[in-house]
Order: C-alpha cells, then structure tokens, then sequence
C-alpha cells in the first residue's frame, strides 16, 4: 500500500507539470503587456521598460517557464503585480478558510445524503421515495448563491440567528457551510439511492436476511458497504469541485476563500497571483484524487487486491 | 431497403419513446412548462418595448412589490419585474441552448476523432476532456470569460467547453462500441467517408443519452449563465437576464426581498422542469435503466 | 402437532408487477418428515425458488405477495410470525443454500467474517472469537483450509464459494436446510462433489432437507421422496422410488423422456413439445393441458386436484378417474 501511494504520488508530477504548462502558457499570452500593470498608468516609456527588465518579461517564454517551473520547486510562485506580495503565502492564508469551508460542507451533505438517499431506496416507489427525490430535484435546480441569498433574508436579515458575511468562527461558517452543503446534497442523495437500488436487487442481500440478520443490519452492513464506491466517486469530485468552485458561495457570504481570490485577481490580470493559484489548486486535486483512491481501497477488498498487485 | 428498415424502427422507437413518455407525470409538467416559457418569451418581443418597458427607468413606481398590476413587482429602478423575467428567459434559453448546441458539435466532432483515429489524437483529446471534467465549470467559465473578455459570445464558448467534453466521451464511447463491427468495416470498405459514417451509424446509436444529456446541460449551463451574470462576468448590466437581475436586486435584500426571491424561482423552475423531462428521456429511451 | 418438520398447506403466491400478476404458485401442499429429503423437481419458472422463498418468509414484497395458506415449520407459522421472530428462526431452524454462489456472497465480506456473522446472529453469548472459531471449524467441515478464512468471495472459485455458502447455512445447525438447484451453477465434476458433500453433512448434522432442482439425476441420488412442480401446482408427489418406476404425471413421464439415457444410447430424446404457459395468463384448464399428449377435453375445464393413487403417490390428472389409464412408458 505505501508502495503505491508514493507511486501515485510520483504519477502526479507529469499530471502537475502539463497543467501548470497549460496555465503558464494561456496565462502570460492573452493577458497583454504586464509591465504596463506593474508600472502605473502614468509611468513613462523607460519606467516600463525598466520594469519589464526587472520582471524578466524580454526573455522568451519558454525561459520564463522554465524559470517558474524552477522557483515552484522552491515554493515560490513569483510575487503578485497588484499587491506586491509573495503568491504562495498569500495562497497559503487564504486556504484554511477555503478548507474549512469545503468540509463543513461536504459533512453536512454527507449528514443529509447518506441516509436520505438509503431511504428512499429502501422505500421505493412509495411517497417517501417521490418527496426525497423531489427534495434532492429542487436541490440540483436552485442556483447555489440563490439559495445562499435566501438564507441570508431568512436567517440574517429576518430572524438574525447568523451573520450574513465574513468569517469569524463558528456562527460565520454556518450559511455559507448549509448552502454548499445542501447543493452537493441533493447530488449525493440521487447516487446514494440509484447506487443503493442497485445493490438491494443483489443476492447476497437475500443470503444475510435469510441468516437472520435484522433489516437495519443487512441494509446498513451489507448494503451499504456495497453501494459505497459509486457514493464515494461523487464526494471526491464534489468535495474537488468546492475546494476551487465556491467562488458564487464565497461571493455571496464574503469568504475570504481561494475560488474568489482566483476571481479578484483574473480581472486585475494578475498573471503570477491566478496561474500559483490554480496550479495549487490542481496539486490540491490530485491529492483529494489520491484520497479517494485509498477510500476506495479501504472499502473494497477486490479494488485492493489490485493495488497491492501493482 | 435497409434504409427503410431503419426508418421504420427509428420512427416506432420515437413513437414508443413518447408513448412512455406520456406516462410520466413529472416529465409532462416539465415539458409544459417550457413549452409555455418557450411561446411567452417569444410572445414578449411583441408585447413589450425593450428601450422603454425592459430597461427604461420608471423611479415614479420603483420598489413596489408584487400586486395586480405587478404581478412580480417593480425594482428598484420601477421596472416591471414580470415584463424583465419574460424578456430574461430569450437570454437564459438562448444562450444556454446555444452553449449546448455548440458544446455538441465539437463534442461530436472530437468524440469521432478520437474514437476513429485512436492512438495520439485520442490520447490528446481525451487528457484534455479529463483535466476539463476534474475543474468545476464555472471556474472554466469565469478563466475563458476573463481572459477573453465579457461578451455574448464568449460566455457563449465559456459555457460550451463543459457541455462539449461530455459530448466528446459519449460519441467517443458509441463510436468504441460500434467500431469493428461487419456493417462499418464493409462501409468502410465502400469507400464511404468517415463523417457519413459518423451521420449514419455513430450518432444513431448514441442518440438517446445525447437527448438526455441535452436535456439536463440545458438546465445546467442556464444556471451556470446566470451564476456569471450573478458575479458581473455575463450578460452586461441593462439586459434582463436572470442571474444580473439577481445580482442587482442583492442590495434590496432587507426591504425588497422578492426583486431576489422571484428571478431565483423563475431559475429553479426552468432547471427544474428541464431535469424532470431529462430524466423522464432517460426512462423513456431506456426502460432498462429505470430504477 | 405432527412428526413434521416443515408442513406447507395451500400456499398461494403472485409477483403483483406493472406488466400484470404473475402466479407463480397456486395453492401447493408438501410435507417433509424427520430425517427425510424431499425433491422438488420442476422447470425453470415453475415456482420453485418462489417456494423456498416463501418457507423463509422471504418472498421480495413488492411485487410478491404470500396471498394465502400455511408454512409450518416445526408447528409454528412462519406467515404469521413478528418480524423479530422471524430472524430468530431464520438462520437457525431453517437456512436455505441459494443456485448461484458467485452472487450469494457479500463481495466485500470475508468469507470467515460472513459464516461468523450467521453463528454470532444466534448465539447472543459467543464472544467474537467464539464465533470466529466456529466459522474455522465450518470451513475444514466443508473442506476448505481454515487458513481462507480471511479471504473474499473474489479469491475463491465457484465451487468453493458453494462451499462456503453450505457452511453458512449449517452453521447453526439449522432443523431445515432448502437447497435451491445448489450445484446447476457449477461444473459437472464440482456438481458431484458438492452433492456428496451435501448428502454427507446432512447425516451428520441430523437435519432435513429440501432439494430443488430440475436434475432429475440429482433426485435420484439424493432423495427420498419426489415432489414435480408445474407453473405453479405440485402435479405428482411420492416416494422417489415410485415416482421413477411407477410415474404417473403426462408431466413426468415427459421429464423423463427428455433425459439422455446412458444405457440405450442412440435412442431418441423426446422433448415435451411446446413451452411452459405464460405465468401472467394460465390456461384455465388443467396447465399441463396445451402440451399433454393425453390431453383430453374434459382437461380443459379445471385443474384437477391432487389424488392419492395408493401407497401416498399423489397425482393431479383427471386421466386417472378412469380405472384403465396408463402412460406409455408404464405399458
Ligand atoms: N421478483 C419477481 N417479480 C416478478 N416475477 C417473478 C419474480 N420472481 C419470480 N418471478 C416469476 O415467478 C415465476 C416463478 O419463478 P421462480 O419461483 O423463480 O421459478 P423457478 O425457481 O422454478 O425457476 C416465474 O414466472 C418468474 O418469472
Ligand atoms: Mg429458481
């Protein structure tokens, strides 16, 4: 097993280079003359020349690349044109907010989903099962900041439980934690059951209840430790889906995350703060990617036996 | 004499599908619904004034909330929200039907070339669809929409890199399963050229999830328009799209709750109605699949 | 009170589907007695699995519904018994042994874990690693290395698995083992050997057993009395020896018909024409009528009832009520 984490985590570096490749390159072409940026509107000619000098900007790119590429290994992606400061440390003090905010969430949708979706399975065909599939249907169509904007008129504006914005502890956390989590709530859900559906029809279902084990114990024991790959597969990709897109949940509630830092910079044009960002955000993935395999592993012993095979 | 015999089937699979379709009350409300919002939204270029009546500043009447003569209330600059929702949904189904459309001809284009030519093109495509599939859409959006600048068309290509990568894997996929098979080899053997190949045999047989998929990225692609508009990157201020009607009515929040509320409803029942007809396609084209 | 370990009376059972209702059985009656095993022969689709279902309490609901008569096992009712009670008996008094080992198992189960699971079920007082000795010491009585015990289902071939699912229904020592077409899965010569093992367990562990198959090779090496099964009706019952000497079903002798015959090779199979009647739309007459070779057509006006021709050999053939009828195969 450790062996073939380190091979995953070897297997990452290719996977890494051509997306910070893919970024440096569409970066620095369509974003027009930096040196224009850094040296103010009303510099002169020879200022932004002088600036382009300091920048390095009249070395070919390629060389500018592989001058980056060489800084990233030391943990330094260059200095932001607008705020002057180092991209890593301004990446890494945005994170813990953003972290904080993805798990928050994801826990609550997992809280919710889970046995929602197991429900609804179970009851199949019955009210139950329509009024669950109907919660997770208005759940994967409401716009997520819409829903955001309407629990701030609820429970900011109106009945004044929680702040509307910013992020100062725990009761900040709470909107926009809901918000994200019940978005990825109503997806979840909606594999939980067709996973879990699928897994009721299976035989060994019928062998467990047919040793006398409980309701309770075969849907929860043999069940859902069966529908738990595909549950899995989602959590992953959602839970990497809002370590980097929960720009509208961030906007909304004013969190100071790295999917708005992200947004704040690629209208200011700030080439070295946005490229850092999103190739963090892409090592970040792979990780989360990393994680889930080894989930996997933990669940299912035949997806096991393949990476100690490996 | 084959061709017929295609046709035959296709058309009783159509019938069929319809048939079943018919039978599903949630897809049938949805398929009403945007019937009707389809027909209003046309119906509202003739009914309203766009310079006057859409975006024509009223201060005399701002901030009223909903009632007879409003039915959805006026805004903050006294216009009819009602009036702004019908004319929006020309922006939101347009740009969202035509982000998709785009996303499944190059999706199709690329899917084909994959799947025929194999090897590096296959290889290249196929990475690449994976590197789009791992990053949320709206960040695609928001980097293509930025990096080019906000226009019409440009969300239009933002929003269709997403749809376009799930065409990709479809066709692809259809065209894996269909390749090798006696009736391509000997098309192929005819001389026939690979598009009218891709026209008669691989689209054909991946028509169902394509309809289906259609079906749920429209509704998708119209929440992620107006989530740009939302953050000042979509449809320019003036225009009534939804997602910039939401966005203005933020600041009324306290006072003026429904100039929020209502485009948020007016998007969730769209999407809504889109997804309950998508997935009623996908129990109607296959009843194998239904759980 | 009876001597019987498992009585059913009269069973009923539909599958109540979109498409329509299914009967799948139509009012069966069976008895098995201490230390006996009892065939239930039949084609695919007869009912047979239904049945065994139904012994358990386990018939999928919906679409299945238990419409009437009486399962007793052991002179209780297992139709009327509270969901809890039922587990208690499940598993223990009665376990069933299902045709398809690759699927019966929980693939992400050991199979150590999974017989365990069963003893520690209904031995509230095992410790842990009472239960896990168990589950050994049923490995090594099924023939396989206790050292597998922590292996998954994946790593194990079909008839191993068949092993394991045997060792997981007698691990409580069950009163009643149901074997549904336990070894049609499995290769000819893992068949044999499966089937042994099972003949062998049954004496040791003392219980009774009901065999579903539709080989009727397999009843004769196994069983002591024979019961046919046809879209849903139990059509001739008895001891085996009679119902292979002296069949008295068209049915039956069709069934016959159809088996290669080592012996007379050459000689010609006759299959019984025509297919089983749709289960959703039975013929009104008796169901064997539209493919007897009997058939007369009085046979088309109700399914007749099953009649005791002597010695408790059962048929259900109106041909019979005339003294002189005899099949082909008796004359
Ligand atoms: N879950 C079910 N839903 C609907 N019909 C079923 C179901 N299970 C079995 N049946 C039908 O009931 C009849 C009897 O099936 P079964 O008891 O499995 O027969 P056998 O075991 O003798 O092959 C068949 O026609 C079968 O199609
Ligand atoms: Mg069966």
């Amino acid at each position: 097993m450790w062996k073939y984490i380190l091979k995953r985590l070897i297997q990452m570096i290719p996977a890494i280079l051509i997306t910070s490749f893919i970024i440096y390159f569409s970066m620095n072409l369509t974003s027009g003359d930096p040196a224009m940026l850094v040296a103010g509107e009303k510099a002169t000619p020879a200022q932004v020349e002088q600036v382009r000098q300091e920048l390095g900007l009249n070395d070919p790119i390629v060389i500018r690349y592989l001058k980056y590429m060489g800084g990233m290994i030391r943990g330094d992606l260059g200095t932001s044109y607008v705020t002057k400061q180092d991209v890593f440390k301004t990446f890494m003090s945005r994170l813990p907010a953003t972290l904080e905010l993805s798990f928050a969430s994801v826990l609550i949708a997992v809280l919710v989903s889970i046995p929602l979706g197991i429900y609804t399975a179970v009851n199949q065909n019955s009210w139950k099962d329509t009024a669950g599939m109907i919660f997770a249907l208005f759940g994967v169509s409401m716009p997520n900041f819409w829903l955001g904007l309407m629990l701030i008129v609820l429970f900011s504006l109106n009945l004044g439980w929680f702040p509307s914005s910013g992020r100062a502890g725990f009761q900040s956390l709470v909107l926009p934690a809901v918000t994200v989590g019940l978005g990825l709530a109503a997806l979840i859900t909606r594999t939980t059951r067709s996973s879990m559906l699928d897994v009721i029809r299976q035989d060994y279902m019928r062998t467990a209840r047919a040793k006398g084990a409980s309701e309770r114990r075969v849907i929860y024991k043999h069940g859902l430790n069966n529908a738990l790959i595909p549950i899995i597969t989602v959590i992953g990709l959602q839970l990497s889906n809002v370590l980097t897109g929960s720009v509208l949940a961030e906007t909304v509630f004013s969190w100071p995350g790295i999917g708005r830092l992200i947004f704040d910079h690629i209208s200011k044009r700030d080439t070295p703060m946005v490229t850092g960002a999103i190739i963090m955000c892409s090592i970040l993935m792979c990780l989360v990617n990393l994680v889930v395999d080894i989930v996997y592993a933990f669940f299912d012993p035949r997806i096991k036996a393949q990476y100690v095979q490996k | 004499m084959e061709t017929t015999i295609e046709k035959t089937k296709s058309r009783s699979l159509a019938s069929e599908t319809w048939r079943r379709l018919k039978k599903n009350k949630g897809a049938i409300i949805g398929l009403i619904f945007l019937v009707v919002l389809v027909i209003a939204a046309l119906a509202s270029g003739f009914i309203y004034d766009y310079d006057t009546q859409i975006i024509g500043q009223n201060i005399s009447q701002r901030l009223q909330r909903p009632s007879s003569e409003f039915w959805f209330g006026t805004d903050q600059v006294g216009r009819d929200i009602f009036a702004r929702i019908l004319y929006g949904a020309r922006y939101s189904l347009s740009i969202s039907a035509g982000s998709v459309l785009i996303g499944l001809i190059t999706g199709i284009i690329l899917g084909a070339v994959a799947g025929f030519y194999g090897g590096l093109a296959d290889d290249i495509i196929m990475r690449i669809a994976d590197v789009l599939y791992a990053i949320p859409n709206i960040m695609i959006a928001v980097v293509i929409v930025s990096l080019l600048g906000s226009s019409t068309i440009n969300l239009l290509l933002a929003l269709s890199v997403s749809a376009a990568t799930s065409f990709a894997r479809i066709t692809r996929a259809s065209v894996m399963t269909i390749r090798g098979q006696e009736y391509i080899e000997s098309a192929n053997a005819i001389g026939m050229p690979n598009w009218k190949i891709i026209l008669k045999h691989v689209i054909p047989n991946c028509l169902s999830p394509i309809i289906v998929q259609v079906t749920l990225l429209i509704g998708t692609t119209i929440i992620a328009a107006s989530s740009l508009s939302f953050l000042g990157i979509g449809v320019p201020a003036p225009a009534p799209e939804w997602g910039a009607m939401l966005s203005e009515g933020r600041d009324f929040m306290r006072s003026a709750s429904y100039i929020c509320i209502i485009p948020g409803l007016v998007i969730m029942a769209t999407v809504l109605a889109l997804n309950l007809l998508g997935d009623g396609l996908r129990d109607a084209l296959d009843p194998k699949m239904k759980t | 009170m009876t001597e019987n370990i498992l009585e059913i009376k009269d069973l009923v059972v539909h599958y109540e589907t979109d498409d329509g209702v299914v009967y799948a059985v139509n009012g069966i009656s069976l008895a098995i007695g201490k230390g006996q095993t009892l065939g239930l022969v039949g084609e695919t689709g007869a009912g047979k699995t239904t049945t065994a279902l139904s012994i358990l309490n386990l018939v999928p609901n919906p679409p299945g519904v238990i419409k009437s008569g009486e399962i007793l096992l052991d002179n209780i009712n297992m139709l009327s018994l509270p969901a809890r009670e039922l587990q208690n008996v499940r598993g223990k008094d009665v376990a069933m042994i299902f045709q398809d080992p690759m699927t019966a198992l929980n693939p992400v189960m050991t199979i150590g874990e999974q017989i365990a699971e069963s003893v520690m079920l209904h031995h509230k007082d095992f410790s842990k690693e009472d239960c896990i000795e168990r589950a050994k010491e049923m490995l090594r009585q099924v023939g396989i290395d206790d050292s597998r015990a922590a292996d998954y289902p994946h790593q194990l071939s079909g008839g191993m698995r068949q092993r394991v699912v045997i060792a997981i229904a007698l691990a409580c020592n069950p009163k009643l083992l149901i074997a549904d077409e336990p070894t049609t899965a499995l290769d000819v010569t893992i068949q044999a050997q499966v089937l042994a093992l099972m003949k062998q367990l049954k004496q040791e562990f003392n219980t009774v057993m009901l065999l579903i198959t539709h080989d009727l090779g397999v009843v004769a090496e196994v069983c002591d009395e024979v019961a046919v099964m046809y879209a849903g009706h139990i059509v001739e019952k008895g001891s085996a020896y009679d119902v292979f000497n002296h069949t008295l079903h068209p049915y039956t002798e069709g069934l016959f018909n159809s088996l290669p015959n080592l012996r007379e090779r050459g000689e010609e199979l006759v299959p019984i024409k025509g297919m089983m009647p749709d289960p959703m739309q039975l013929p009104t007459g008796c169901v064997f009528a539209p493919r007897c070779p009997y058939v007369m057509d009085k046979c088309r006006l109700g399914q007749p009832e099953l009649k005791d021709h002597g010695q408790s050999h059962f048929v259900a053939c109106i041909a019979y009520d005339s003294e002189d009828f005899k099949l082909r195969r008796n004359s």
